[in-house]
Parts: C-alpha cells; structure tokens; sequence
C-alpha cells in the first residue's frame, strides 16, 4: 500500500469517527462556533434593537432604532413600538409617543386591545405636527408589510410606523 | 466461517452470520440514538422510536447480506420522504393552528429553519453579518428548539462526513420525489437533454444573488416546492397567492408527475440549489463513487440507473461519477461487472472496494439514524396518535 492510499484510508477513518462524533461533539461544537460568529436576524424581521422604554402606569413602551431596508428590500423604513405588557394595557390604547426622544411628543398611536389573544388588531397612528414629515400616518391598518402593521407577539403589541426619512 | 460469495454478474452476498456480525455496530449505535426514548414520558414516541431503530437496522443488515444498498436505503429515504410532512405539519398545526406562517411568527423569531435557506444566506452575513431568514440563530431557539445554529451545526458536519451524500442520506424532501419515481417499471420519457443538468446551477446562481439583493430567502419565498408539503408565508395580498401557487405547481411539477415520467430524482436534478451547492462539497469527501476502466464493457445501464443524472459518457470514460453524485448507489448496483464501485479517495480503484462501501456506510447510515431516523419517529408517533 502507497502513501496516498494509507492517507486515505487514515482519512476514511477518521470520517467513521467523525460521524460516531457528530451527536455527541461535532453538531453542539459547530453550532456554538456558528452562533460565536456574531450574526443577528434582519432587523426586517426583528424589529431592531430597543433604545429605550417609556414607563405608562401599569405597562411600558419600548421605542426601537429606526429599520432602514437594504438594496432593494421593498419595505420602507420603519419604527417599532413595544406595549407591554398586553394584560396591563386598557381596553382601548391612545399613546402619545416622543419616538425620537427629544422630549417632544411625535405621533399618537391608538388601537384597541381585544381580549381574545387571536382577534385581528388595527391601528391608527398621527404625527402630532402634520408638518413633520417624518412619521406617515396610518389608518385602520392591521398587516399590511413588516414596515407597517400591528401584531401582537408573546406579551406585547408590537406597531411599525413607517417612515418618510429614517433620520 | 464467514464468506464471500460473488456470483458473475451478482454483487457480492454474505452468510447470515457475517451480515449479523457486521450489523451489530449499528444495532447498538441504534440503542444509542433510539434509547433515550425508552424513558420519555409519551409512550407512543417510545413505541415509535423502537420501530424506527429495528426498521434502520434491518435495512443495514439487507445491505450487509445482500451486498445491494440503493433499494435497501430507498426504503428508508422514501419513509422520511413521507412521515417528515406528517411529523412536521402535525406539529406546525398544533402549535399555531395553519402551515401559514403568520407575520407574527417571524417577527418572534419562530420559523423553523431547514436547511435549504443555507446557500442563500451566505452573501448577506458576509457582507452585513445578517441573517436573511425570520428565525432564531441560537441553538434551542425556533418553533421546536432547533434554531438557524442547530441545523447548519448538523449540515456541516454531515456534509463534511458524507458531501452529497446529504442529498441520499439527510434530506428530508427528496424522498418524496425517490418514492414517485419508483412508482413506474419504465420511464415514459427516456431522452433528457444533459444540459438540465447545469439549471440548478443556474437556480442556485440566480437564488444567492436575489437574496443579496432583496434580502430575504428569495427560494424559500418564491420557488421552494416542499413548501406545498412544510409551510409557507401565509397569503396576506395577491403576490402571497401567486407564491403560494408556484409552490403547488412546482411541487405537482417537479416532485409528482416528472419523476413519475422520467424515473428521476428531477426536483433534485434540474432545480434544487441546495443540491448544486452540495456538490461542492462533494470534492472535500474522502468517499466517492468510481468506474474501473478494466472492466467496464461500457453498457450505460448505470447512466440509466443514476436518478439524477450524474453520470455521462463522457465521465464514465474518465472512470468517475460527476461532481453532481448523490451517493445513493444506483450505479453500483446496477453494474453487472462490479466496475461501477465505491472509493476512498487515493486509494486504487477497485482496490478491496467493499471496504470502502463499508466505511462509507457506517458514516452515512450512523448519521441517517441520528437525523433522519429521528424525523421518521416523530412521523410514526404522529400517526400512532391518530390511530390512539
């Protein structure tokens, strides 16, 4: 037997072990690596990350980084709101929000909170300065693009306000 | 004494004894895939994983006597093909009522990740390290616990196992298609022009550059025909419809009536850019399949046995198979000279040819039982819960 074939055969070996491996160490070891890349979801899907949250009484709203879409995504930029949590929220919802955070209220958003979990929800959401053009309204809109809808995920009532700009 | 008996023009077959012999790594391998359900809670899973661990090591131990594999591992591919929909929709309903998956799903990050999106999500996580697929990235995470890492944590390390060998080993969905084109005694359509061979290519090519620039699983959304049998975006407008439509037409298409007509794999053959994609990694495996020159007459009947094509004129005088090779052994079994043979790379060819279909074996079938083996007891508990 050459060289080249006691090399593969060592490597065919090594092949079998590697399988006998695959459960017990390979698979946990490849997925751990995988996940210390460092890769995040689409921010389209995910809704950003939290920048920070408004406390209202008894629940909150989580106000998320601006979602600008790459190349040629369709949706538009948007912004997520989260109210949370859904047992907390009165029956009807009518929040003026300061998005931005400079200490001025931008739009206000309101919509009702049914009590079956599975109704379908909609929304209205106004800029509080028409003349902002930053914040498109939004009227009576349920699930219309992941740029503009409102869902309720887990414990919370997730609304995406498109915008005209992201910054 | 164990023997080997090889009749001209039969493959190699073994006594009883020496196939028992060789089977009991897997019988025990099996124990240890399948054991852990003996003490699971749901009754019907442990009857269900027991089946499943006998059906796996009877089919071992058809391919041990009879030294034939492709039927023996149709059997099991075909079973996966089948009871993975089962299996899966049973719990997508039950979880959230509909395949559709709504938007809400999506955004909590609980579509269930398969492995075809993998190819596509390459471009954008180098360029932007995004992941273009509504789902979750850690291990546990999803629907069900298997997150984006758990599945390409287990792709990779088949596929570094196996190569293509993923597509006749792993796949979830090309059972489907293997059953349907088993269905007919002869293929109605016998001409295929050879250059459908370079559309999946073409699909694959066309697939990553579209999901760079949309951002989204663009096959998945658009052109994926086991969505009809899995899950889909649930239709919310118009275009929701027309995807969901060309999935069913694609899946009648390209997994019902043309395997049906042709006797191939032709999702597998002529579309699925996971499949071009795996071939890739065909050349990294140290198992392959071969053709001795010495004794081939050439008689193609295992360019006619290949279910996807992966072999030519051309590439049987050259004494291999194409790049495209599933490792399903169709051509091997159909070679009444035993030239068509399996190989470990750098050895000579027909060189003790057994042993190297033995190794490959023991990889491959080790890590059928483990994932799709797993996959058909979840389908058999599903319909044990019916009948129950």
């Amino acid at each position: 037997m050459n060289l080249r074939a006691k090399l593969g055969y060592t490597a065919a070996g090594l092949t079998v072990l590697a399988a006998m491996l695959t459960p017990f160490l390979l698979y946990g070891l490849f997925a751990k690596g995988f996940v210390a890349l460092g890769f995040h979801v689409d921010e389209m899907y995910s809704g950003g990350p939290k920048l920070r949250t408004v406390e209202k009484g008894a629940y909150s709203i989580a106000i998320h980084r601006a979602v600008v879409p790459h190349l040629l995504q369709t949706e538009k930029p948007f912004v997520q709101l989260d109210w949370t949590p859904v047992s907390a929220l009165p029956a009807h919802v009518s929040d003026t929000v300061d998005v931005d955070g400079d200490g001025r209220p931008d739009i206000r958003v309101s919509f009702d909170v049914p009590a079956d979990p599975k109704a379908q929800l909609r929304v209205n959401v106004e800029p509080i300065d028409p003349l902002n053009p930053r914040y498109q309204s939004m009227r009576d809109v349920g699930k219309d693009g992941f740029s503009r809808l409102i869902v309720r995920v887990n414990n919370s009532i997730l609304v995406r306000v498109p915008l005209a700009h992201p910054s | 004494m164990a023997t080997n008996t090889q009749l001209p023009g039969h493959p190699a077959q073994r006594s009883i004894g020496r196939a028992i012999l060789l089977t009991l790594p897997i019988v025990v391998w099996s124990l240890l895939m399948f054991g852990h359900t003996s003490g699971h809670s749901d009754r019907l899973l442990q009857i269900a994983g027991a089946i499943t661990g006998v059906f796996m090591v009877i089919l071992f131990f058809m391919m041990m006597r009879t030294g034939t594999t492709y039927r023996w591992r149709r059997w099991f591919f075909v079973s996966l093909g089948l009871l993975f929909p089962i299996g899966f929709i049973h719990n997508v309903m039950a979880m959230r009522g509909s395949m559709g998956i709504p938007v809400e799903e999506m955004i909590a990050g609980r579509t269930p990740f398969c492995f075809m999106p993998i190819p596509l999500l390459i471009l954008p996580a180098a360029f932007t390290r995004t992941l273009v697929f509504p789902g979750s990235i850690v291990p546990a995470g999803g629907m069900s616990g298997s997150g984006i890492a758990a599945m390409v944590g287990l792709w990779l390390a088949i596929t570094l196992v196996i190569g293509k060998g993923w597509c006749s080993y792993a796949c979830f969905f090309g059972g489907i298609e293997e059953g349907m084109a088993a269905v007919p005694k002869r293929p109605r359509i016998r001409k295929i022009d050879p250059r459908w061979r370079y559309l999946p290519w073409a699909v694959l090519l066309a697939m990553v550059l579209l999901s760079l620039a949309l951002f989204e699983p663009a096959y998945c959304i658009w052109l994926c025909p086991f969505k009809a049998v899995s899950e889909y975006i649930a239709a919310r407008n118009t275009v929701g419809l027309v995807q969901n439509g060309i999935f069913v037409l694609l899946f009648a298409g390209l997994v019902v009536a043309l395997p049906l007509l042709t006797k191939k794999r032709t999702q597998c053959s002529f579309f699925c850019p996971f499949g071009a994609f795996q071939s890739i990694f065909n050349k990294a495996s140290i198992f392959e399949v071969k053709i001795d020159p010495s004794r081939c007459k050439p008689c193609v009947l295992c360019q006619n046995a290949c279910p996807n094509m992966s072999l030519s004129k051309e590439s049987i005088a050259r004494g291999e198979a194409l790049m495209s090779c599933m490792k399903c052994g169709a051509c091997v079994d159909a070679c009444p000279r035993q030239a068509v043979v399996w190989h470990i790379k750098g050895t000579p060819v027909s060189w003790k040819p057994e042993r190297a279909r033995l190794m490959f074996l023991y990889s491959a079938w080790a890590l059928a039982i483990m994932f799709g083996g797993s996959i058909i007891a979840q389908g058999i508990a599903t319909i044990l819960h019916f009948l129950a």
